[in-house]
Parts: structure tokens; sequence; C-alpha cells
């Protein structure tokens, strides 16, 4: 599930059990607007621009519902799972777009061509479970600029791949970035994830109003306060993924480039995904929605991926 | 009447409860979850469970000799004692291999069919791609090494059902020499030489079906896929296991592993789906080449894998069936009773015409305009005399499963002229999730290259109702 594999700071966690004692309380309104103001402060934007809500895939379902009506939704394939989900379950005319390996990459030319009619275009940046950065800023400027598209980013990986377009929704009302609290700042089991929008979703989203359970609320606050150990899981995780890619390399596996905190192979094992899982490895199966032989590795401590090195070996020697 | 809801499972009750109080002695209910139950024929004397249903269209048939095996009361129906007659003759059999301690066990047991191709896959190792017809002989003097034991070792071993089957093995090589270690009653059908044949396969396959095989299990390549396919077509269910070069009928379990895992949910009642059989020209791809033909459809048992709880398990997942429906009521719909539309080869397509009421060959290219049928299999020729007597004309396909072919060498009517004069903004691709998920792109390989550039960029596959997506042609 990609989560951040490594503790959190003793701080973080009796903040989280503050909360605790104050459980018979809904959240306080103004510790909810002190969150907002932090997490407008780390995207550098202004707080009114922000909507939070208890993780990054309920908020896709809040704007994925109220704006497929009348619209085109556009999606690429694969991408995240629970906008995939939500997509079928609301919209009314679906499109995706192929990525095809080995690059993935997403032709600006073929979106363009698609977005003819009202749209509604959602794109994770990095692509998961690629991995692969599928926007630049000069593609969401000729896309936001684009009056019949409503264009929502989904940067949960944000923290890892360091490229962002939260500063651009003052400019263009019509795009929105989704982020979440759940992946570097280890916090998925508070689930905290938020959105920066424009003009043209905050019309809707005037009366939107989510409460946080108090220790989520209360852990959030804290790690934004003090975010160093955040940058350290960064740092940590990217060292380890660029290991782990050398060394499945070296086993033989295709490994793709990638921007967040999880890797995309392509093994030549077969049923890859299960010998794993014998060997008490889970990797994720994702063989609806890419040919056989791709799985997805999150990347765990130096232990756990020295592990999963050992394991994939194991499965490759048996299988001949 | 989507907007209605199901028949409460009461109400159904009640009705064959209705009709057996009337006088009804064989009612049962139709259409309801297995576990439900009701879905059995019952002895109208003793209460005791005489037909057996599972899964669309699974049946065990109790009756023995016209009667009940419990208390005899005599049981109407056409063709009831056949099953019982089969058994008989098979008792009778000097071959019948029981272990003794299994002996008289009901007949719970599913006799399930084996059959090995000993040369698939030896071009492997030697880099012949395949070893139809002789070239088998040509691998063996190359120094290469059957593949097919490992592959049928490996099916057998985790097959956790073993109590529940009964095998109907080809002689020696071709199966028997596999089961005679394990604790697997069976049964040797039909005779072999010492060198085995295509031959050898197809009429084994059908002897397997004729003495009552509910399901046939083959360990090869596409060759012996096309094998099978001939003799017994979907006459019952088959499970393929891989022991071939190179793959490409999706007919095929994806090891000998999962092919096991589809016999055990066989065991235990489940659906089916169909699964195509290619043709692969192996000359062509020992040039590297790769021409495909749909040969056929080979029906399999349709297993569901949910690995990640609540994740990837979802209202998304849908069964074949459901899919092809789903993508037929969307072309359907979107008809133009003006246009001429060729429907291409394939299932989905049949769906199509299913859905209009039309009877479609399943691997031919039909005709259809204003909701007729204007030809059916056609060849070149015929669909060039209809594209002169319409104006407007489109062409509906879908991708071979596995390397995603749409027009490919081996679909012979659609030639590079026909797929000029169609133009490439009037072909409509079809194809569930599932199967474009799979591939990597669309291929085209007509033979023109001029043609192939033409339809090369993005097409739209119809996944779904109001659902596309855009995937690359390349050529």
């Amino acid at each position: 599930m990609n989560e951040v594999p490594y503790s959190l700071p003793q701080n973080i966690i009796e903040a989280a059990q503050r909360g605790l004692g104050k459980l018979n309380r809904y959240a306080d309104p103004g510790e909810l607007k002190r969150l907002r103001g932090l997490l407008a402060e780390y995207s550098g934007v202004p707080d009114r621009h922000i909507l939070l809500s208890q993780g990054s895939d309920l908020l896709l379902r809040e704007l994925i519902c109220p704006f497929s009506k009348g619209r085109n939704v556009v999606t690429v394939s694969p991408s995240f799972f629970p906008t995939v989900e939500a997509v079928k379950q609301f919209a009314t005319e679906r499109l995706s777009i192929r990525l095809s390996p080995p690059m993935f990459d997403l032709s600006l030319e073929l979106l363009m061509d698609m977005l003819e009619v009202p749209t509604l275009l959602i794109l994770d940046n990095p692509n998961n479970p690629t991995g692969k950065m599928l926007l630049e800023r000069r593609m969401v400027e000729a896309i936001a600029e684009h009056g019949k598209v409503l264009l929502v980013v989904d940067e949960a990986y944000y923290e890892f791949s360091k490229t962002t377009f939260a500063d651009m929704v003052a400019d263009y009302p019509r795009l929105a970035v989704i982020r979440t609290m759940d992946k570097a700042f280890g916090l998925a089991g508070a689930r905290v994830g938020y959105a920066i929008v424009g003009e043209a979703f905050l019309n809707v989203f005037s009366s939107f109003y989510s409460l946080l359970s108090r220790p989520s609320l209360y852990a959030a606050i804290e790690a934004l306060k003090h975010p160093e150990y955040m940058k350290e899981n960064v740092r940590r995780t990217i060292a380890e993924r660029e290991r782990l890619r050398r060394a499945l390399h070296d086993l033989g596996s295709c490994v793709y480039p990638s921007s967040a905190n999880f890797l995309l192979i392509k093994s030549e094992i077969p049923d890859v995904v299960r010998r794993l899982g014998e060997l008490g490895v889970l990797v994720s199966d994702i063989s609806s929605q890419l040919p056989l032989g791709f799985a997805r590795v999150s990347i765990g401590t130096r232990g756990e991926n020295d592990t999963f090195i050992v394991q994939y070996r194991e499965a490759c020697r048996t299988c001949d | 009447m989507t907007d209605r809801p199901p028949t409460p499972l009461e109400t159904l009750r009640q009705a064959r409860d209705i009709g057996r109080e009337e006088g009804l002695r064989y009612i049962y209910i139709g259409n309801v979850p297995e576990e439900e139950g009701g879905q059995d024929t019952v002895c109208p004397g003793c209460d005791r469970v005489l037909i057996h249903r599972h899964g669309f269209g699974g049946i065990t048939n109790y009756v023995q000799e016209d009667h009940c095996p419990d208390c005899g009361t005599s049981i109407a129906g056409v063709g009831m004692n056949e099953r019982a007659r089969r058994s008989k003759q098979q008792e009778n059999r000097p071959l019948l291999q029981d272990p003794p301690e299994r002996r008289g066990r009901d007949v719970m047991e599913k006799e399930i069919g084996l059959i090995v191709n000993p040369v698939a896959g030896m071009g492997g190792s030697v880099g012949l791609k395949g070893t139809d017809e002789d070239m088998h002989k040509k691998a063996r003097e190359l120094g290469a090494r059957p593949v097919t034991p490992k592959s049928t070792k490996e099916f057998l071993e985790h097959i956790e059902r073993k109590d529940g089957i009964k095998l109907l093995v080809a002689p020696g090589v071709m199966g028997e020499q596999y089961v005679r270690a394990l604790d697997i009653p069976f049964v040797v059908i039909g005779e072999i030489g010492k060198e085995t044949s295509a031959e050898d396969t197809r009429r084994i396959a059908r002897r397997m079906v004729e003495s009552g095989a509910e399901l046939l299990v083959f360990v090869g390549g596409d060759g012996t896929a096309r094998d099978v396919y001939d003799a017994i077509g979907s006459r019952i269910p088959v499970v393929a296991v891989p022991a071939g070069v190179k793959i490409f009928s999706s007919v095929f379990a994806v090891t000998a592993r999962a092919a096991a895992e589809m016999v055990d949910a066989f065991v235990e009642g489940i659906g089916f789906k169909e699964e195509e059989v290619l043709d692969i020209d192996e000359e062509a791809f020992r040039e590297d080449r790769l021409a495909s033909r749909l040969y056929g459809y080979l029906v399999v048992p349709e297993v569901r894998r949910f690995l990640q709880p609540g994740k990837e398990a979802s209202s998304v997942s849908r069964s074949s069936v459901e899919s092809k429906e789903e993508i037929a009521a969307h072309v359907v719909e979107e008809m133009d009773p003006e246009t001429l539309y060729l429907l291409g080869p394939g299932t989905t397509l049949k769906t199509i015409a299913d859905k209009m009421g039309l009877a479609k060959t399943l691997l031919g290219v039909d005709a259809v305009h204003a909701g007729e049928l204007r030809g059916r299999d056609l060849n070149e020729k015929g669909i060039l005399i209809l594209l002169g007597k319409y104006e407007k004309r489109k062409v509906v396909v879908t991708p071979i499963g596995g390397n995603g072919f749409i027009f490919g060498r081996g679909s012979k009517p659609f030639t590079p002229e026909v797929i000029k004069k169609i133009g490439r903004k009037n072909i409509i691709v079809v194809g569930t999730r599932d199967k474009v998920s799979r591939l990597d792109c669309l291929r085209v390989d007509t033979g023109d290259i001029g043609v192939d550039e033409m339809l090369s960029g993005y097409l739209k596959v119809t996944v779904g109702y109001r659902e596309g997506l855009m995937v690359k042609v390349r050529c």
C-alpha cells in the first residue's frame, strides 16, 4: 500500500495521544483552521484554497461525484485504483488513455484532441502504479487554459517527486491538486488528505466542511510544525528505492524509473505475485490494469528490502 | 426490467412448493446462487438429490437405470440411464485402476480427461519456435529435452481436490505414466503407437468425451489446443496447461499451478467462459513474423482471483460475459440504421449480433444493415461487393488476446483494399477491459505498409457501456 515503513517521532505520537483524551468532542473549528493554515503555508497558497478530508481518495470521490455530471471523464490506465472505481461509479461518459510500456508516457497531442467537449480530467502525477511523471508545467498550462476542462492532479507522492502544480491554482481557476499526509509524512493510519483548488471548484465546495478525528488533527498539526522527519523519510526511501532498483535490474528483472516510493517491475517469473506471496513477500497485483508479469513493489526499510531481494532471487531460481 | 428488484428466494421456493403440491414431480429453482439450494432435482420418493446443478450448466446426474439409486423410485426422462450405462461399461474395462480402498465410493467424483502432448515445447531450447508436424524430430536431433514432464508433474502435484476427481488418461507418455504413482483413481483411454501424433490427441480427446469426461485437461502448446478444438469444440470445458515454445492462445492457464487451481474450482462448481485458440503460423514465426488468426474457442472454468482483498476486488471486476453484454449494449445503441456494419470474428462480436437477434458466424465476417444480416462468413470479394452497395459503412473488430492484433495477415477477409475503402475513422474496436488491459498495444500487420501506417496512432477501444480506452496502434 506504499506506506512509509519508518515509525513516527515521539512528539507526533504524543500529539495524537492528546487527541485521544478528547474523543468525546468533535474537532475544534479553530484547530481545523490552524491545520488549513499550516497546509496553505506548506503548499504556498492562501488558506481559502485548501480543502480537508479524511484521506485523498475520499476527496477524489467528492470531486468526481459532482463534476462528472454533464462531462466526459478522462483518466489514464493504469491509474490509482480508487480513482478508477469512483469514475466507474459516478461518471456516465468514461474515456481513459492507455499508458503503454515501456515509456508509459502521455501524449499531449492526443489529450488535447480529446478535450473538445466539457471534460473532467484526472491525472495522477507521478502515476500509480508506473511511478512515471505524466505532466510538466507547460502541459498543465495548455490544459488548464482550455475553457472546457477541469483538471484534477493527484499529487499523493509529491514529496518524493518534488514536482507540484499547487502554486498554479491562483492563476488557473479550473485546476485542483490533491495531496495526502498518508505517504511521506507517514500518517497513513491518520487519514489526512487535502486539496488545493482553484476558484471553479471553490464555488461548489464553499459549504464543504470535513471534520477530522482529534488524534489525526493533532498529529497532522504537529507533523507540519516539525517536518524534518518527513524529509528524512523521503531521503531514506529514495536511497532505498534506487538501491532496490539496481539490485532487481541485476537479477534480470525489468525495472522502470520511479518518482514515487514504489517501483514497477516486469518480471520473467511466471505468476510472480503469487510466487513471492508464497515466499512471504507481498507485492501489489496489478494484473487487472497491465499485461501479465507486471507488479508494483513498495519500498520498505533496508532490512525489508534485503529480504525482498533474497526472496526474489529464490523465486528466480525455483522457476527455471 | 433492471429497475425491478430480483424476485425474492422465498417467492421462488413458494412457487416450487405449490408446483410440488399440484403434482409436478421434478420441479427445481433456476438462476439463483448455488449456495441458496433448491437448484437440484430431487427424488419424488425420498428427496434424495438426483440431478445436482452447479455453476452455469454444470450437471451431475445420479439416476441409475431410470431409478433413484437410494429408494428405487422410477424416474422419468430421456437419457436418464445413459450415465449409468457408461459407468457400467467402465467397470467392465480391464484397465480400471481404482485403488481398492477407493472402490465403491459414491459417484460424486468428477471425471476428468488428461492428455499430454509429449513433444510440445521441445523446439524452445534449440531455437526452433514450435514443433508442428515433423519439427519435433529435428528438435530431438538437436538435443532438445521434452518440457512437458515438468509441467505435467507440477500440474498434478498442485491439485488440492484429488479426492474429488477420477482421471481418464491417455496411455503411456501421453498421460498414464504421470498418474501411476499418484493416489488418484484413473482409467486409461485409447491406444498409441511408439511415435505419437496430433491424430492421437484428436482421437483420444473424442473418446474421452464419449466415455463421460466432464472436463478435459491437456498439456501442450497452441498446436495441441487446435487439435483439442478440432476434436471436441465446446462439448465439454477444458483446462490448458502451458508447455509450449511460445504460447499465444488465451485458453492457456498462466502456469501449471494456475491450471491446477482451475481444476479445483471446477470440482467445487463454478462458471465458465470462452477463451481463444489461435492459429499461429509457425513457419512465419520462425521468420520472426507473427501471423495469427483466431482459430476457435474452447470453454474454460472461470476462476476469479482476488489476491488483494479490498482494494482490487471490487465492483469493477466483472465476468467476461457481463463485460461483453455491456459492450454489446453500447455498440447496438450507437448503431445507425443507414450504415452497413461488418462484424469481425470473435465472441465479443457474436454477443453484439446476439443482442440484435441475429445469428452470426463465430469466426467469420458477417454484414449487418438496418437490423438485418446482409451476408455471412464473407470473403474479400463478398465484402467488396457489399461496400459497393452502401455509402456508409463501418467495421467492428476485437483484438486477439495476448498479442493485440486487430488486422493481422491471418484475418483474410479484411485485406488492405477493404481497410482502405472503409477508412480509419470507420473502424470500431471493442474488447473486454480485462483483455485490453493485458495488451501492450494494438497491432496491425496487413501486409501493406501504407495501410499499416494509416492505422497507426491511437484508436478508441470500447471496453464497456459508454466507456472507452485510447490505445496506441503499432505496426
